[in-house]
């Protein structure tokens, strides 16, 4: 696919949005350069909600620290306790039971879950189809259901801890009984919900075509996660993921790039998560749950990526005496802003948002750097 | 004897109004409690909390000082869009009949403009703090267009409201004078006769076909789902409306529903032949037609998402081809 050329140089007027604005679920201020309501280009500023958890993290015992980057984000909560954990993990030596890897798999992919029927919802919601975003969020109760009957919670569930998970967090055959039901009606629910989505032709109308981000440019713009896999790009770190490697999956790909693309992606992504946690239903080895057989010692700059439900998610920090130094996390959101700025161009101002959501936001997690362009 | 007539037609007008007004402020409720919710399996709020509960409480507020570079102007809109309303209702009552210039398709039509251009002004007029400007150029992210003009959402607004006068309501005005091809009069009287004489206009092809077209240009100017690019929440949020709170919302709010009624009104008046009348029973076919047509709109707008041009073009340039094929069968 051809790069986008703006229809035009001449900038009539900018429209700023936000910080506020309910479209944006977030607070970003992103500004639109349109002429005839054709967006020219767009640029987004993130920054008003920097809480400075790296700097918090510095000095503080690795476990105290590992808790506090469950408070980055309230959607995938879960996956930067369990990378915070993993970073730990991999500078000690430590290993981790099989059971206890299965169940933050689990973790992992009911977060995806609820983060893709989230971003469905959300995606709905600026199509202003609310009943569709209604019904994606009926599932996504059900998971959100399943994450507290687990962690004890709906949004910080705290089950990751160094050497393997809590012990509130076990999987006992009533739970895993209940998670094997709920698969079922997740399944059966979402393949309802995207049969009437794509049979719906008025909301075709809407999404297809808009937002196009060509396979090369987000290659160049370093995108990452499923709205790189949109492109066509079969990029996925779980691939790599040894907690992974028991279990058989596929990357899901579209071929556009468009709105209608990421939100399929997100869709047939979460078969496969459901297709997972069910592998993992079935094989779950017995065992402990936490391997308390390991020293605290210094270690170097250890470094930890994985695949969270919006990409690929890096943590990094050294150890001395037990604490954490060097403290770096950044989140898949900020190397996806350059694919929001670019997917806008060329669509209507009310297109506009949605261009942004369909690369999955997430700007107070990423609120921790700032980016500098030179021109 | 004319005292008396003059007399007991203001009280039988005066009657119908409030009836229809008190009517009116349920539809908004009935629309989002038993529509919307029931689709989205929701509870949904209480039948009269959009349309009673929401402006009482409206009243009550505090006002803030409106961002507008003509406060009065922007503040006293509203007050004339209900007033627009009240007059096309007024119109629409068989007393009104004696007043051939006000009982007539051209007044409704010339009430139904002010109420679009009241829009545009609203638009034009407000400078919310949602698209405030910093001070200073922006130069975070290195700014790609440091002198570009700067707009406010809601000059969009005021644009689309713009195009929709010009090209938006050509299927409402089109169905509105489809009857008058088969009364061959624009006078509310004589369609009003011409329908008790030959039975109603809706049951003829033409007026089956203007009926559809009525009901889609009914929606785009009640901006409701998927017309509503003036106040899309995408982008424009609340659009003309932004800067409105207190007394000056809560006559917002009671004008939507009563402009939802009166709407049904000048559909029993014009495709029935049924005038708003609080002295016969025919005001429950009006009070029929206006929740008909409430339903019908929350059904739709329930299960559609919102229109851009690129959608919203083709849609109205089909509803429009369709208005003339009415007219043009009607005359025939």
């Amino acid at each position: 696919m051809d790069e986008k050329v703006p229809r035009s140089n001449i900038i009539e007027t900018e429209i700023p949005m936000g910080t506020v604005h309910p479209a944006a679920l977030e607070p970003y201020r992103v500004r639109f350069f349109v002429e005839d309501e054709i967006v020219q280009e767009a640029e987004i500023t993130i920054g008003v909600n920097h809480r400075g958890i790296e700097r918090i993290m510095e000095g503080l015992p690795v476990q105290k620290a590992n808790s506090l980057t469950e408070k980055i984000c309230g959607i995938c909560s879960n996956s930067h306790i369990w990378n915070s954990c993993r970073t730990a993990e991999m500078g000690l030596g430590i290993e981790i039971p099989d059971r206890a890897l299965y169940i933050r798999v689990i973790m992992g992919e009911l977060e995806r879950l609820h983060s893709h029927f989230l971003y469905l919802a959300h995606g709905c919601e600026v199509l202003s189809h609310e009943t569709f975003s209604m019904r994606v969020f009926y599932l996504r109760e059900i998971v959100m259901e399943l994450l507290a009957m687990i962690g004890g919670n709906r949004v910080q569930y705290g089950c990751s801890v160094l050497g393997g998970v809590r012990p509130r967090c076990e999987l006992d055959e009533a739970k895993l009984l209940r998670l094997k039901n709920d698969m079922d009606k997740i399944e059966e629910g979402l393949t309802d919900f995207a049969a009437r989505f794509t049979a719906d032709s008025m909301v075709m109308s809407r999404i297809t075509g808009i937002g196009v981000l060509p396979q090369k440019q987000a290659i160049e713009l370093a995108v990452t996660g499923p709205s790189l896999r949109a492109t066509g790009v079969a990029r996925d770190l779980r691939t790599t993921m040894f907690e992974y490697e028991d279990f058989d999956f596929n990357v899901i790909t579209q071929p556009d790039g468009d709105v209608k693309s990421n939100l399929l992606m997100r869709a047939l992504e979460s078969f496969e998560s459901i297709n997972i946690i069910r592998q993992a239903i079935s094989n779950i080895p017995e065992g402990k749950l936490v391997n308390h057989d390991w020293e605290m010692v210094d270690t170097d700059i250890t470094e930890s990526y994985i695949e969270v439900p919006r990409g690929t998610l890096y943590h990094s920090y050294a150890l001395e005496s037990g604490r954490v130094r060097h403290c770096i996390i950044r989140t898949p959101s900020m190397a996806n802003i350059g694919a929001m700025q670019y997917a806008c161009i060329g669509d209507q101002l009310t297109d506009a948002q949605l261009c942004i959501v369909q690369c999955d936001p997430c700007f107070t997690c990423t609120d921790r750097a700032i980016e500098v362009i030179r021109r | 004897m004319f005292s008396n007539t003059l007399i007991n037609s203001v009280l039988a007008v005066v009657l119908t109004v409030i009836v229809c007004f008190i009517i009116s402020t349920l539809l908004p409720g009935i629309e989002r409690k038993y529509i919307h919710a029931r689709i989205q399996q929701r509870i949904g709020p209480l039948v009269i909390a959009p349309g009673i509960m929401a402006p009482l409480k409206f009243m009550f507020k505090e006002n803030v000082k409106v961002e507008s570079p003509v406060p009065g102007l922007y503040k006293i809109l509203p007050i004339l869009c209900f007033i627009v309303v009240l007059c096309i209702l007024v119109a629409l009552t068989p007393q009104a009949y004696a007043i051939p210039a006000l009982a007539s398709l051209v007044a409704i039509v010339g009430f139904l403009k002010v109420e679009e251009i009241c829009y545009v002004l609203m638009g034009a007029l407000s400078k919310s703090v949602m698209s405030l400007r910093m001070p200073f150029p922006d130069l975070a992210k290195g700014g790609a267009h440091l002198n570009a003009q700067r707009s406010f959402i809601e000059d969009i607004s005021a644009k689309r409201s713009l195009r929709m006068i010009t090209y938006g309501s050509f299927p409402l005005y089109l169905a509105l004078f489809a009857p008058v091809t088969a009364a061959r009069s624009i006078f509310l009287q004589d369609i009003v006769l011409y329908q008790q004489a030959h039975g109603p206009f809706l049951f003829t092809v033409a007026g089956g076909i203007a009926a559809i077209v009525f009901f889609i240009g009914y929606m785009i100017i009640l901006n409701e789902y998927p017309f509503s690019i003036i106040k899309a929440k995408s982008d424009v949020i609340e659009g003309p409306y932004m800067e409105y709170a207190s007394k000056y919302r809560a006559i917002v709010y009671l004008t939507r529903g009563f402009f939802m009624f009166v709407l049904g009104c000048v559909f029993s008046v014009l495709f029935i032949g049924i005038p708003p009348n609080i002295f016969s029973l025919g005001i429950l076919v009006n009070i029929a037609v206006a929740l008909i047509f409430v339903f019908m709109m929350g059904i739709f707008s329930a299960f559609s998402p919102v229109f851009t041009n690129r959608q919203l073009l083709p849609t109205i340039l089909g509803a429009t081809l369709l208005g003339i094929l009415a007219v043009v069968i009607g005359l025939l």
